[in-house]
């Protein structure tokens, strides 16, 4: 049913028809609502669940992670501070291969303090194992748990769904929630392969000396990496149940006839194909390479789609700080090294804490690169603002 | 090796156990060890068996079961023997020893009363063995004897049998019935028994040598030795030996107003009780001071209570008569000097003192020694039979065992020495003379661990009133409650064997104390022990102790 | 006990923390682990702690637990056991007993909100912490349970801050059952284990655990140590049931605190020569009004 809804409404509602039997809920702008929303669902009884109060982000991947040894379907949603309090579990829970779904409200990093968007949060625990979904639109994020859910309950991966704190979340946009029967045949009671239970006696959470860690990290690898069927599949289950494109591995807009290719996740590429719609008009050809998917990093499908694409801008919304762009990293390793092309990939920083990226903006970056390869730039870096010497 | 499952979430069933075994360097070791009661038991019995009988499993039969296995006599001893077991018991050294004397009656006692009988263990062998006379040593080595199949017979000389048991302590001390009823038990195990034929004298000793495989000579020390003072010819001077057989005969003797005795052992004290009790007044003499009298200290306690009259440093000189009755005794006084040869000190007659004491009768107690009529035989010091340390005499196969071999000592010394001569004969005639196995260690109370144990009230006896115990001859301590015996015995600390406290199978931190299947005892796994010593430390009776790994 | 056979109930022993556990020999731990779980039977889920507890009981592949059990971080078992909690009754499965267990440091530190987090909701979980009063499994550093005046790598010369109070802390919170216990009095303690799984509610026991290597001592005295940690007055045993404290075990014959301090090393800078240092006064001190808070 189609809802003109708050971005964070929309997936409360969405997770309430995945029937989670347990969610932690603790506040952290701006993912409070989503919880705020769900505590409303259970307390008025239109979801059966135990909804645990607890006193830290960290409390709540600690109580999801039990809940989950347990046997129970769960959820949780943070951002940020959260996010970062709560790595330790973050890694011990994908190390224990439990099915978890997390929301994280992207939001950038104290200090200084910004409750506002950007991607940092997401990408300080790229490597810890989870699969990271980057929702464009309210539907999508919403779409996307459902999808969640599935993957993680087939890959025992766990899921970390995340839409840009602010931009997704508290926006009203008009999203299709689907009906309860429609989600409970789509996504099948949880089955779980190992829990606590005095019925069949499991260790869960050994610790493993030299002669064994390393072979855990490796299955964890290739799990992650075996993943990539299962987010296909499961996106194209979902559109054929729900009847749209959702989630999946990549996506592009545009991109086949294109000279400049944008690459980018999240939100911003909304804005992304408003500008490249315009410049069509204008004659110029620019297409987006949309990443969806960025754990596990579809590094083949990006080399497919890039191949032929001699400029490409990637565009993103973090940084690793004393290095440059990740997700430009990530694109630069994705062409293979005997490779020797004249091939320029310029990087872009832009909308950290929350700044807005407008399409002149992003219009400034085309012409940029059209010029010249740019190793790394601010995008709308206010330099008025930056002593002589912090330059 | 297994492949890594999901998530390294293992299936705890399938876990092989890491066996931690391996890291001890110290593992734990059952050693049963000897308590210091059975230790300082003359008989050598198994106080500690019989007594966490009673206290585990309630049960008076098994109990009487487990002393009988060395002590025929346990209503006898438990009513005269002196108690040795209870001077070495470890529990003296927490709050009060164990009254296991109390224990060993009432348990005797249970055995004549739901008439128990003794058990064989092997059936009918052709040797035979000869027993000369019936006392506590003889009967006990006859006992030994048949339990193993031997076939004994048993010489006594007086008219019943007993030997110093029936004729020399009085029936207030051991009634007559029990000593009768105790001694028909031992029979019944296919004894013989003549009386009233004494070797040496009515058959001479070489028959029997020759009859028989074997010969066991427990002749005792019935004989009383005068002072040699003038005057003893008189009527009414008596040895003490001489008065308590008369007495224990059931004669009468006209004793007068006043009884003097002279002596300070055992003998004199029942001398001098009996004679109490026979309407006497009765005054002990003796040449030392209490300290050195060698009668049982309980004795000596229940005769003063009985109002009878000590004189120390007393010595008699000679016996006034009238007309061939005694009328008085002429006494000196000592001084003590430095010990003499008995390791006592010395008296030495202090001049001047001597005086008359009046007396109508005087008992010499003074000394007692073996019948030798007809027996020709190596003494020791003139005196006792001389044995080697097998209990075998100068004679080949003659054996010798109690008084008439240690010298004057208890019913119980007598008992042991009957059993370890039963198990010298034994070895004698199958001809293997091996040496005896090593005893365990003796554990005493600093080895202990006292700490679960709280203080609790040893059982008292009562006896009756003073006025009460004169006017018979009966028993002066009357039956034990069965339970309080029980309680009592429950105090019993097991030194140097488990009794299933549950502390080791408790403390291990490794778990590898496991109850055994087959038996229900506690038993080390030594595949996980670690050997740190937990049980060890924590075991009250140090039946668990820590050893070097093997 | 006085040389009776006590009734002990065998079947409390089953092996559910078995043999094979890596603990150093006569770990005090080990053996309160072994208590805990033998009465809290087979019907249980342990959520343990890194600490030593995990470390020597939960090695792949082979660890003793024969009872399932769910480790994940140092400091959250209580967030972790209400995550089951939540689950069994979400799923509507169970009863089940779920323990939440850690040592002092992940309890008392860095598990503190966890824990007070767990007690406040009123999960039904029962949290024992096993108290050795340090973070030995790192090596012996100073906890903000280390008692006054004892050697830790962290406070080589002598803690000098007392032990926190987490029982009356716990109480605090309103559960229902807090009881501290030592190993030395096995039935004592599983009876509190027993009492404290038939309370509904957040339930918290405390134990003192002496750690051989930590505090010094050879393992066969783990259990007499402690005994003289209860007699001194130093670590007082009490349960608190709903707000009011009981069961106060009194001490028959008070020992000075010397007695317990020369058996351990960790003490050992207490003595100058054989002779005890103003910081055993100091101690005595504690002790002293321990007896008179808790009327031992």
């Amino acid at each position: 049913m189609l809802k003109q809804i708050e971005g964070s409404q929309a997936v409360a509602d969405v997770v309430a028809l995945c029937r989670p039997n347990v969610i932690a809920a603790y506040p952290i702008t701006p993912q409070t609502h989503i919880v705020e929303d769900l505590a409303l669902i259970v307390g008025q009884g239109k979801l059966d669940a135990e909804f645990v109060n607890v006193e830290s982000e960290f409390s709540a991947a600690s109580v999801v992670l039990g809940a989950s040894a347990a046997g129970a379907r769960t959820y949780t949603a943070t951002s940020s501070q959260g996010l970062l309090l709560m790595a330790e579990v973050i890694y011990c829970i994908a190390g224990m291969r439990l099915p978890i779904v997390l929301t994280c409200a992207n939001r950038a990093i104290s200090a200084p303090l910004s409750i506002w968007n950007d991607q940092q949060d997401s990408m300080a625990v790229r490597d810890a194992g989870w699969i990271q979904l980057f929702a464009e639109d309210n539907q999508e994020a919403a779409d996307l748990h459902i999808q969640a859910y599935k993957i993680a309950e087939r890959t025992f991966l766990p899921v970390m769904v995340c839409m840009d704190g602010f931009i997704l979340t508290h926006a009203f946009e008009p999203v299709d929630i689907p009906e309860q029967k429609e989600v409970d045949d789509f996504l099948p009671p949880f089955k779980p392969r190992h829990i606590v239970d005095p019925r069949w006696p499991r260790g869960i959470g050994l610790y493993a000396d030299p002669r064994f860690y390393m072979e855990t990290r490796y299955i964890l690898h290739r799990a992650m990496e075996k993943s990539e069927k299962t987010i296909k599949e499961v996106s194209a289950d979902f559109a054929k149940t729900f009847g749209r494109d959702s989630g999946g591995f990549i996506k592009t807009y545009k991109l086949k006839e294109a000279d400049v290719a944008i690459v980018s996740m999240g939100s911003v590429v909304g804005t992304i194909k408003d500008l490249i719609d315009k410049l069509e008009e204008e004659g110029k050809k620019v297409g987006l390479l949309q990443i969806c998917s960025y754990r596990p990093f579809p590094r083949q499908e990006i080399y497919n789609v890039l191949k032929d694409k001699m400029n490409i801008v990637v565009l993103e919304k973090c940084i690793s700080l004393g290095r440059g762009g990740i997700l430009a990293s990530d694109i630069r390793w994705s062409f293979p090294r005997a490779e020797k092309k004249d091939r320029n990939i310029s990087s872009f920083i832009a909308g950290l804490g929350g700044r807005n990226i407008t399409v002149d903006d992003l219009r400034y970056m085309v012409e940029k690169v059209e010029k010249e390869p740019v190793e790394l730039e601010f995008l709308g870096l206010k330099k008025e603002l930056i002593a002589d010497k912090d330059l | 090796m297994e492949k890594l499952p999901l998530g390294l979430a293992l299936d705890l069933r399938k876990v092989v156990p890491y066996k931690t075994g391996s890291w001890r360097t110290l593992m734990p070791v059952n050693i049963m060890q000897t308590p210091p009661c059975t230790y300082s038991c003359p008989s050598g019995n198994d106080i500690r068996g019989f007594l966490r009988v009673l206290a585990e499993k309630q049960d008076y039969e098994e109990a009487w079961h487990v002393l009988t296995r060395t002590n025929p006599l346990p209503a006898t001893c438990g009513r005269v023997c002196p108690h040795p077991c209870e001077e070495g018991c470890n529990r003296r050294d927490f709050d009060t020893p164990l009254a296991i004397n109390s224990a060993e009656r009432a348990v005797g006692d249970y055995g004549l009363e739901h008439n128990l009988k003794h058990k064989k263990f092997i059936s009918k062998r052709k040797e035979k063995v000869a027993v000369v006379g019936s006392g506590p040593a003889g009967l006990s080595c006859a006992f030994h004897l048949a339990k193993r199949g031997f076939q004994v017979k048993i010489f006594e000389a007086n008219s019943e049998p007993g030997g110093w048991m029936r004729y020399g302590i009085p029936s207030y001390r051991l009634p007559n019935y029990i000593l009768k009823q105790e001694i028909d038990k031992i029979l019944e195990l296919g004894i013989e028994l003549e009386c009233n034929v004494k070797v040496g004298v009515n058959i001479p000793m070489d028959q029997l040598t020759r009859d028989y495989n074997a010969v066991f000579l427990g002749l005792g020390a019935q004989t009383g030795t005068s002072i040699k003072i003038p005057g003893e010819d008189a009527q009414n001077v008596f040895t003490g030996v001489d008065f308590l057989k008369r007495i224990n005969s059931g004669q009468i003797v006209d004793l007068g107003k006043d009884v003097v005795v002279i002596g300070g052992g055992n003998t004199a004290m029942d001398c001098a009780r009996v004679a109490k009790r026979l309407g006497a007044n009765v005054s002990v003499f003796y040449r030392r001071t209490r300290v050195e009298m060698p009668a049982i200290t309980a004795e000596i306690d229940e005769a003063m209570e009985e109002r009878i009259m000590f004189r120390y440093h007393t010595n008699p000189v000679k016996i006034i008569t009238d007309e061939n009755r005694v009328v008085g005794l002429l006494c000196g006084q000592m001084e003590l000097r430095e010990p003499d040869a008995s390791g006592r000190a010395r008296p030495v007659p202090i001049e001047g003192s001597e005086s008359v004491y009046p007396a109508d009768t005087v008992i010499m107690a003074t000394g007692q020694a073996v019948d030798y009529d007809g027996f020709e035989i190596q003494k020791r010091d003139d005196q006792w039979i001389s044995t080697n340390e097998d209990l075998m005499t100068s004679m080949d196969g003659v054996f010798a065992g109690g008084d008439a071999v240690l010298g004057l000592e208890t019913v119980t010394t007598a008992i042991g020495q009957g059993m370890r001569a039963a198990s010298a004969i034994e070895d004698y005639i199958e001809g293997n003379m091996e040496s005896r196995l090593a005893q365990p260690p003796v554990i005493y109370s600093k080895d202990l661990n006292t700490y679960y144990y709280t203080q609790e009230k040893r059982f008292s006896k009562e006896a009756v009133s003073i006025h009460t115990r004169l006017k018979n001859f009966r028993e002066i301590y009357p039956s034990f409650n069965r339970e309080d015996i029980i309680k009592e015995a429950g105090r019993c600390f097991s030194c140097g064997l488990c009794y299933n406290c549950g502390n080791c199978y408790m403390y291990c931190p490794d778990n590898a104390v496991k109850i055994s299947p087959s038996t229900g005892k506690y038993e080390f796994d030594l595949d996980f022990c670690k050997g740190c010593g937990l049980c060890a430390k924590e075991c009250p009776c140090h039946y668990i102790q820590m050893s070097l790994e093997k | 006990m006085n040389a009776k056979t006590e009734e002990l109930d065998r079947v409390e022993k089953k092996d559910l923390f078995g043999s094979g556990h890596r603990a150093c020999g006569g770990c005090g731990q080990a053996l309160a682990a072994r208590l805990v779980h033998d009465a809290a039977g087979e019907n249980t889920i342990a959520c343990v702690a890194t600490g030593c507890l995990e470390v020597f009981s939960s090695p792949y592949p082979d660890p003793c637990w024969r009872i399932p059990f769910l480790h994940s971080l140092f400091e959250n078992p209580a967030a972790v056991a209400s995550g089951v909690e939540a689950a069994y009754k979400a799923l509507k499965k169970g009863p089940v007993n779920i323990i939440a267990q850690a040592g002092d440091g992940s309890t008392a530190d860095i598990g503190f909100q966890c824990i007070s987090g767990m007690f406040e909701r009123g999960h039904n979980v029962l949290y024992v912490c096993y108290d050795n009063e340090a973070y030995m499994n790192t090596g012996v550093q100073r906890s903000s349970f280390t008692p006054y005046g004892a050697w830790t790598s962290t406070t080589p010369m002598g803690n000098p801050t007392r032990k926190k109070n987490l029982p009356l802390i716990a109480a605090d919170h309103g559960i229902p059952y807090v009881a501290t216990a030592t190993v030395d009095d096995f039935r004592d303690l599983q009876r509190k284990v027993k009492t404290a799984l038939s309370i509904e509610g957040p339930k918290y026991i405390h134990i003192l655990v002496p750690c051989p290597l930590g505090w010094g001592h050879p393992g066969e005295l783990t259990v007499k140590i402690c005994r003289l940690a209860k007699d001194t007055g130093l670590f007082p045993i009490f349960e608190i049931i709903d707000g009011k404290v009981t069961n106060v075990k009194k001490i028959p014959v008070k020992v000075p605190v010397e007695e317990y301090l020369k058996l351990q090393g960790r003490f050992r800078f207490l003595f100058k020569k054989g002779v005890p240092t103003e910081e055993v006064a100091e101690i005595q001190k504690i002790a002293n009004q321990n007896i008179e808070r808790f009327n031992l």
